[in-house]
């Protein structure tokens, strides 16, 4: 069942993005990191020390937990929005 | 009851300090060294950790030699080590000139034993595979590395209390009163600490305390620029420079890549260092990328200022301090981190009454002429 | 873009909106700027433009009042630079930021900080897994993504955007699985004579206890996060009863409660990374929500042309934050001459006793949001505490055992702060641990304020340039 609120707003209609070459399915407006949250994509990376999972955490740019890449710079996924065809690669691993 | 009457005080908790004091100490001095902030957090503790030759004054290369193998080997006579890595390390030219005064340079370095030598772009890529295209040439050396400079000040602290040193963090010495065959130290906020001999060895901040003696020399305030990336795929291996010495780039363990290379920033002794200049910045950070393009990939993480001292001549001032019976100062040594512990060695050995194995560095060539009288 | 102005407001919330309308009404060149896409800040955050809001969408008080200040500053005439993120700003005034294009600086001889608060959560053992996120970030899924959370989020921590988030999970067609609340009923009620200053919020309190309690949701007084597990298809939290100083009860930990999302938030603690960077002087107040600015009543800093306002002065909430960028707003056309001294306080007297009353409620609000130092005290060894770095508790405990005596040199020993968001997820943590050690957070200290503000990305900070292009200085010494 999808997170999306459906009476509230009228989205545009959806665009594909790319995470690690899989398509994902976007409205226009939303961020990266909620794009990827509703989609159950969760886990963006992992910690460089433990190499545990991590996610988007604070969603306001400030925590960097939700840094993947696009067109080949490091980018908070909170901060970026989606277009057709963006393409995000998760698992920064450094 | 009166103040405990120590062997020596040391003023000034950075490497040049917490050295002399930790080979005093174990030297059998009863030792107390003070500092206003937590030991090595100025310039000791924020530089680029830089254990190069390639940017050493030519006549101290033998001191930095002496240095890089001090630090490389600290977990063993230091307790814990600051993260210590040796590696190669390149200095590279972009221009023609740079490449005259790579010449230059390599062979003034190498009359005083550094193993560089000139070799071309192709020799230099081989080495460091992520270089930039444009190199034109590079001075090589063997011996080079880094360490992380955060940690030093971790790394003495406990080196000192094992060695039964007195450490007082946050004591801001204000001045220095003679008298009962010693001094007293003044101490903002406490009582004041006696000593028999003392050792001045705060970096920028030796001016104004050679001036508690009554002895005035110059102390310029150099104001270094550091940047840090965010982590990045191995991307580099070696330390890299270029001829003119305004660049230092190393990435750690870590993933992690520091520029450095004394671009200037805003700041004086009193206020610390202040405030980036933003076309420092991006000028330092254009010549890291030009010479390893890959960072364009990361972010700059954090920018910070150290404090660097440099006396008229740019040589350092480490020996007797003239007219002061039992006072001593070490400082303004350029690239001091590297050598700072030798120095540091060579300075305790001269307060121990033991033969330094190496010259010291006589201050009195820097006195000015109008020096107040001393100390009464 | 670049250019001059009279004033510079960083962050478009409540209160840079109200400081930058103020200030252009007197006339003054104002620019904002602001790293979303348009004004709100956090608190009245607006659905992506590209998003219609359908006409039979539900009436929200926070959106009429976003739209209304959208409005005011767009009517003012102030310029505007959103999707800018700031990561310097240099005395005398210069800002320099980075946009999609690149680099670009201003220049203004006053600065305005309006740069709101940063969610404070206490660490847990999984606070770092993913699903767990803030209660502010749920807040921003909700309000501007016009998203879900999750189905059946378990919303936990302290404050009024326990029962806001909650009700609007619900009204989004979810069902909080739990709420936990670590104040108690008592601590709401303390906070009473204060509510009772501003009804109209009071009564929208009251009217979200009454919403979760017939919607059937479990609401928990004095209970936290013992631990957050992932599970086939989840995440399962274990709740902890704690006692009055939100200290863990020993026989505490219920149930666990199956979930598909957590949101978890502690209170807010004030954003000062611009006054630290310029080294504006601080003082610390729990109360307040931590570090603050010190600032006059009429919001100018210890630096002369440096002024604060919002949450970013010290939490107190959207309504006053407003107010207090009016003031601000107007201080800094007194200090540039633009507005005489009686012509000022004419102005300013009556903002000044709107702001008391709405401070009231957000202190209030603020109070029961503050860092209680036992639950800091309460994180175990091996949870990590410094999301950036995996620094644990334990190591922390280890540096300040062997000496570290302030947060800056827990950072160099630890690395614990070092990382990329540059501690603003640890530091209040981290801090209060070692002011246990050292007898206070004003001994334990603040960390020193670096640029830049925000990580830049090194291709946007360098740009397209040639060798030429190096300002390289003079040779060093050989």
């Amino acid at each position: 069942m999808s997170l999306r609120i459906g009476h509230t707003v009228d989205r545009p209609g959806a665009v594909t993005i790319t995470v690690d070459g899989t398509p994902v399915s976007a409205h226009p407006g939303e961020s990266v990191a909620a794009a990827l949250f509703a989609a159950g994509r969760r886990r963006l990376r992992e910690s460089p020390r433990a190499g545990a999972p991590r996610g988007m955490f604070c969603l306001m740019g400030a925590c960097q937990e939700c840094v993947v890449i696009v067109g080949g710079r490091r980018v908070p996924a909170c901060q970026t929005p989606v277009s057709e065809g963006l393409a995000v690669t998760t698992g920064v691993p450094w | 009851m009166s103040a405990p009457m120590f062997d020596v005080a040391v003023v000034g908790g950075g490497v040049m300090g917490a050295t002399t004091a930790l080979m005093l100490a174990r030297g059998g001095l009863r030792t107390v060294i003070l500092d206003r902030g937590p030991l090595c957090r100025e310039a000791s503790g924020v530089n680029a950790g830089t254990l190069t030759l390639h940017m050493t004054r030519a006549s101290l290369i033998p001191y930095a030699v002496r240095g890089h193998e001090l630090w490389l080997s600290a977990d063993q006579w230091l307790g814990r080590g600051v993260a210590a890595v040796s590696t190669e390390g390149l200095s590279l030219a972009f221009t023609p000139a740079e490449e005259e005064m790579l010449h230059a340079r390599a062979a003034a370095r190498r009359e005083y034993g550094a193993p560089i030598e000139i070799v071309p772009a192709s020799r230099a890529r081989a080495v460091e595979p992520g270089l930039s295209d444009q190199v034109r040439l590079a001075a090589y050396c063997p011996i080079d590395g880094f360490a992380s400079s955060y940690l030093t000040g971790r790394a003495y602290r406990e080196a000192l209390v094992e060695a039964g040193a007195v450490v007082r963090e946050g004591a801001a010495v204000i001045g220095v009163d003679s008298g009962d065959g010693g001094f007293s130290l003044r101490i903002a906020g406490a009582e004041p600490v006696r000593a028999r001999r003392l050792v001045l060895a705060g970096g920028v901040w030796l001016e104004e305390m050679l001036g508690w003696l009554g002895l005035r020399i110059p102390v310029k305030c150099l104001i270094n620029q550091l940047v840090v990336t965010e982590r990045l795929r191995p991307v580099m291996r070696t330390v890299l420079s270029v001829a003119n010495g305004l660049l230092s780039l190393k990435q750690f363990a870590n993933g992690t890549v520091l520029i450095g290379g004394g671009w200037q920033g805003i700041g004086d002794p009193k206020r610390g260092g202040v405030q980036t200049i933003p076309e420092n910045l991006i000028g330092n950070t254009r010549l890291a990328r030009w010479v390893i393009p890959a960072l364009a990939e990361t972010r700059v993480a954090r920018i910070w200022l150290g404090l660097e001292a440099e006396t008229a001549d740019a040589m350092p001032m480490i020996g007797a301090v003239p007219g002061v019976p039992d006072a001593f100062v070490i400082g303004s040594v350029h690239s001091g981190y590297t050598s700072g512990p030798y120095m540091g060695r060579l300075l305790a050995d001269l307060i121990l009454g033991r033969e330094p194995e190496r010259p010291l560095f006589d201050p009195s060539r820097l006195l000015e002429p109008q020096a107040a009288p001393a100390l009464t | 873009m670049s250019g001059a102005y009279d004033l510079i407001v960083l962050g478009a919330g409540p209160a840079g909106v109200g400081a930058a309308v103020t200030a252009r009404s007197h006339g003054l060149s104002v620019l904002v700027v602001d790293e979303n896409e348009t004004t709100g800040g956090q608190v009245y955050r607006a659905t992506p433009q590209a998003f219609a809001t359908r006409a039979d969408a539900p009436a929200n008080p926070d959106k009429k009042e976003g739209a209304g200040q959208r409005q005011s500053l767009l009517a003012s005439g102030a310029a505007v630079a959103f999707r800018h993120s700031v990561w310097q700003v240099s005395p005398g005034y210069r800002v320099d930021a980075v946009g999609q294009g690149g680099p670009v600086h201003w220049s203004a001889p006053a600065v305005i900080a309006a740069t709101g608060t940063t969610e404070r959560v206490v660490p847990f053992p999984g606070w770092t897994l993913p699903g767990v996120i803030g209660l502010a970030a749920a807040t921003i899924l909700l309000k501007s993504q016009q998203m879900l959370p999750g189905r059946r989020p378990v919303i936990a921590g302290c404050g009024p955007l326990l029962a806001a988030v909650a009700v609007a999970v619900l009204d989004g067609g979810g069902k909080p699985a739990a709420v936990l609340d670590l104040s108690g009923p008592g601590d709401w009620l303390a906070a009473l004579p204060a509510l009772a200053s501003r009804p109209d919020l009071a009564l929208r309190g009251l009217g979200w206890v009454v919403r979760l309690k017939a919607a059937g949701v479990p609401v928990h007084f004095r209970t936290g996060i013992a631990a957050v597990r992932e599970t086939a298809d989840g995440l399962a939290v274990t709740p902890c009863r704690v006692d009055a100083d939100r200290r863990p009860l020993p026989d505490g930990a219920g149930q666990d409660i199956e979930t598909d999302c957590v949101a978890v938030g502690h209170g807010l603690t004030p954003g000062t990374e611009i006054t630290r960077l310029l080294r504006a002087r601080h003082r610390f107040d729990a109360a307040l929500g931590g570090w603050v600015a010190e600032h006059d009543a009429d919001f100018r800093t210890s630096l002369p042309g440096l002024y604060v306002a919002g949450d970013g002065a010290g939490i107190s909430g959207a309504a006053a934050a407003h107010l207090q960028g009016q003031l601000a707003g107007l201080a800094v056309a007194r200090d540039l001459g633009r507005l005489g001294a009686d012509a000022h306080e004419t102005a300013a007297a009556p903002v000044r006793k709107r702001l008391a009353a709405a401070q009231r409620f957000g202190r209030a609000m603020a109070r029961l949001m503050a860092l209680r130092p036992a639950h800091a005290a309460s994180v175990a060894p091996d949870t990590v505490v410094c999301r950036c770095e995996d620094v644990t508790r334990g190591e922390i405990d280890e540096a300040v055992a062997a000496g570290a005596r302030d947060v800056n040199q827990l950072k160099a020993w630890t690395r614990c702060g070092m990382g990329p968001c540059q501690g603003r997820m640890c530091g209040e943590t981290a801090a209060s641990l070692v002011a246990e050690a050292v007898g206070s957070r004003g001994a334990a200290g603040l960390w020193t304020g670096r640029a830049p503000l925000r990580p830049v990305p090194m291709d946007l900070l360098t740009g397209d340039f040639t060798y030429a292009d190096i300002p390289l200085p003079k040779a060093a010494p050989l």
